[in-house]
């Protein structure tokens, strides 16, 4: 893998607490001298979190042409019926 | 040809676990919602959320089971209504102090959400890849299969490189909304 993957690797691995003590130490180090990678590690950081609002993202829309199948389409009246009836008051 | 089927068959099989999910966890929430003076989209809502808590704790471990996992799936959702209730009993804070703690998370959740929409336009299929390995947590054989990869030696690259590129995009727009905000 070329250098600036390794790098991407090491962060993530600092983010996510996979380092070994010696390793974390050098990392540590490394953020001290390197200019850059502050702010690599800011934006890596960020690129998670766009990455599980997206996961999140999916999985509610997912939820939701669930729900619309549940009900709307016939085959599941009876399973509709049931819910509904808890909401009738 | 062969990676839409791939891809289509995993859309179906997760659209039968969350029907399968629906039906077996879903009476059970409702029920306890509506007992309580709940609405039916009050419910909904419920569910859904629990139902984005439990995939994410289920996700990479033992796989899903929809039967055993009800009473989990259950409690995460009684939970959420109770933290719900209290919340709306409680005054909101009104100090400064908490308002602008406030406001910088929110700047913060739309600063990823904007960042979210213009990956989902300029670099979707390395997205969809991120999210299979970091949020659904499939092993790097289930990515190199599910994508067409040769090994998992070339799915880990190209892994790190779509990392790279989201990595670049964050940077470059951060300052932006740095601007924005500011």
């Amino acid at each position: 893998m070329r250098t600036s993957l390794n790098e991407i690797q090491q962060i993530e691995n600092h983010l996510f607490k996979k380092l070994t003590n010696e390793e974390e130490v050098l990392f540590q180090a490394k953020l001290l001298l390197n200019d850059d990678l502050p702010e690599k590690l800011r934006s890596q950081k960020k690129a998670y979190e766009v990455i599980q609002a997206y996961g999140r993202k999916q999985i509610m829309q997912e939820l939701e042409s669930a729900h619309r199948k549940l009900f709307s389409s016939p085959e599941h009246q009876l399973f509709r019926n049931k819910i509904l009836n808890l909401f009738r008051r | 040809m062969s990676e839409i089927h791939r891809t289509a068959h995993l859309a179906d099989e997760r659209e039968r676990l969350w029907i399968a999910l629906y039906k077996d966890a879903f009476p059970l929430v409702a029920k306890f919602i509506s007992n309580r003076g709940g609405s039916f989209e009050q419910a909904r809502d419920i569910f859904q959320d629990a139902a984005v808590i439990w995939y994410e704790k289920r996700a990479g471990g033992t796989g899903f089971q929809v039967g055993s996992d009800k009473a989990y799936l259950f409690g995460i959702a009684k939970n959420l209504w109770y933290r719900k209730s209290s919340e709306q009993s409680k005054f909101l804070p009104l100090d400064s102090l908490a308002d602008t703690a406030l406001n910088e998370q929110e700047d913060e959740q739309l600063a990823t959400t904007r960042l979210m929409n213009l990956l989902e336009i300029s670099g979707r299929k390395c997205l969809e890849l991120l999210k299979s390995f970091y949020y659904d947590k499939l092993s790097m054989t289930e990515l190199a299969e599910g994508f067409g990869f040769r090994s998992t030696r070339s799915a880990t690259v190209q892994k790190y490189k779509c990392l790279e590129r989201v990595r670049e995009i964050v940077k470059q727009k951060s300052w932006c909304y740095e601007d924005f905000f500011e």
